[in-house]
């Protein structure tokens, strides 16, 4: 209290001295006079007479101008205010926000000079008004999607490869980042003009590339540095694979059974000894010609159901199904 | 003799201040002989006479930071599998020197300095030390200096304040 009344009834002589003793009375003066205009600061009672701190030499009063806040309408354009992203001006905002941990008895610090609403990202400039202005904004680029193309199966059946890049944005002075360069590219090997030999070749040569569940051929290049680049190298080697499968060279007349990547019954040791089998069981004193007896006891339905029934097991392996099957064939082959 | 019995003695004594040490002889006082564990000191006032005022910023130790505090810089470099963070850092300490010197005295708070994309933004909370125009020319020669340094645009987003907002008295 005491210092509240101190400052007032020094003012007339601050003054008169300003004009005589020039800078330095006033210095100490504020000095003195520092802590206590801390402290009753929050009035704004004396604001209006008082010479700011540290205005050496400045005669010129600053009166503090009311917020923009005290004359904002309800049903202003919001969007005028923040039109784009920029940080928390509390003289811009006029809500009553206050942010930071209380001191004891205390609530937390209000929005004025508050660091802690500075600080942290606002979403005040993308309100739902200024998102529709945005949008208005960005149909005159935009295009229809085709009406033909409105399923995955018809985007399928007219673009079989899909084309994948990564784009990074980050923050920082440059936007360059080496991960953008990689280039993944998938096809569907059922929609590419392939025979029994050259899809089988294809899939030999693509390897580990290859995926049989999803019959999907992966290609993911990044050894050149630029993403172009690198997307002309996988579509040269998409269409390298495709010609080389079509081509029959000399030395694929070797293939063995060894090299057979599924289990074929024609000419196996299986069909081989049920042939045999076959033949011992039939009675005694009948003489025809082997190829015909060959021909008549491969074209028997118990025959065919065996066959089938080794190829599954073969090549799918042991499962319930495949193995009761198996034991059905047999049973009406051996008559038992 | 004299001599001799003289050392045991000195000797035992030696022995019983040892034995104390290990057994925490509270009534006695020994020689500590442990490791130093010196008080951390990092960004912190401590707590005085209760006349020394402090804004939030400074009334918060760092341990605070991510429980009562923000973060005074913002970028993508501190994120999984992305680099750049040296670099960031860097040029963040350079920015806060330059600004601290060229606004001297002017300054009622730490700086925020926030990336958006290449955009380098500079938020600082200002106190009416200088004449207007004299912040506006500070203001324009700080961006234009620091885009050119930095090949990014780089943009001031100054509040003036009376005076330094005060949170508690240490």
């Amino acid at each position: 209290m005491a210092a509240s009344t101190f400052c007032p009834a020094l003012l007339p002589l601050l003054r008169i001295n300003c004009k005589f003793n020039g800078v330095y009375t006033r210095i100490s003066l504020n000095r003195r006079a520092a802590y206590s205009l801390g402290l009753t600061a929050s009035n704004g009672v004396e604001r209006q007479g008082l010479p700011e701190r540290g205005n050496q030499g400045q005669r010129r009063q600053r009166r503090a101008v009311e917020p923009r806040t005290e004359r904002m309408t309800v049903d202003q354009d919001w969007t005028a205010v923040y039109p784009t992203a920029a940080s928390f001006k509390p003289n811009s905002v006029p809500l009553p926000v206050r942010m930071g941990y209380p001191v004891k008895r205390g609530v937390p610090p209000a929005k004025k000079g508050n660091l802690e609403l500075i600080k942290i990202p606002n979403f005040l400039h993308l309100t739902p008004e200024a998102i529709k202005k945005h949008c208005e904004a960005l149909k005159p680029f935009c295009t229809e999607w085709p009406a033909a193309l409105d399923s995955d199966a018809k985007c399928e059946e007219h673009f079989p490869i899909q084309v994948e890049s990564k784009a990074y944005v980050s923050a920082g002075p440059s936007l360059r980042n080496p991960n953008a360069r990689i280039i993944t590219l998938t096809v569907k090997l059922s929609s590419l003009n392939l025979d029994e030999h050259a899809r089988k070749k294809l899939i030999r040569l693509s390897g580990e590339r290859y995926n049989k569940d999803t019959d999907t051929l992966t290609i993911t290049t990044d050894s050149c540095p630029m993403k172009q680049q690198n997307y002309d190298y996988a579509m040269y080697l998409l269409t390298v694979l495709y010609h080389e499968s079509w081509k029959t060279e000399a030395w694929e007349k070797e293939k063995t059974r060894a090299d057979m990547e599924e289990y074929v019954w024609e000419d196996s040791p299986s069909q081989k000894n049920i042939l045999e089998t076959l033949l011992r069981m039939r009675p005694l004193g009948e003489k025809e010609e082997e190829g015909e007896v060959r021909e008549e006891l491969l074209g028997r339905v118990e025959v065919q159901e065996y066959k089938d029934s080794v190829t599954k097991l073969k090549n799918e392996g042991e499962t319930e199904t495949n193995m009761q099957q198996y034991k059905e064939a047999v049973k009406k082959l051996l008559n038992i | 003799m004299a001599a001799s019995l003289r050392h045991s003695t000195l000797f035992t004594t030696v022995c019983r201040q040892l034995n104390s040490t290990l057994w925490l002889n509270v009534g006695g006082r020994s020689i500590h002989s442990s490791a130093v564990c010196c008080k951390n000191r990092a960004a912190r006032i401590r707590v005085g006479k209760g006349d020394r005022p402090v804004t939030y910023e400074q009334a918060l130790h760092p341990h605070q930071i991510a429980h009562r505090k923000g973060w005074l810089s913002q970028h993508t470099s501190n994120l999984q599998g992305e680099d750049g963070a040296a670099d960031r850092t860097v040029e963040d300490l350079f920015i806060r020197r330059l600004i601290y010197g060229t606004f001297h005295g002017c300054l009622a708070d730490e700086l925020v300095i926030k990336r958006r994309g290449n955009l380098l933004v500079i938020c600082a909370l200002m106190l009416q030390k200088l004449p207007p125009h004299k912040y506006y020319f500070l203001v324009g020669y700080t961006e234009e200096l620091l885009s050119h340094f930095y090949k990014c645009p780089v943009k001031m987003e100054i509040q003036m304040l009376e005076e330094k907002s005060v949170y508690k008295y240490l």
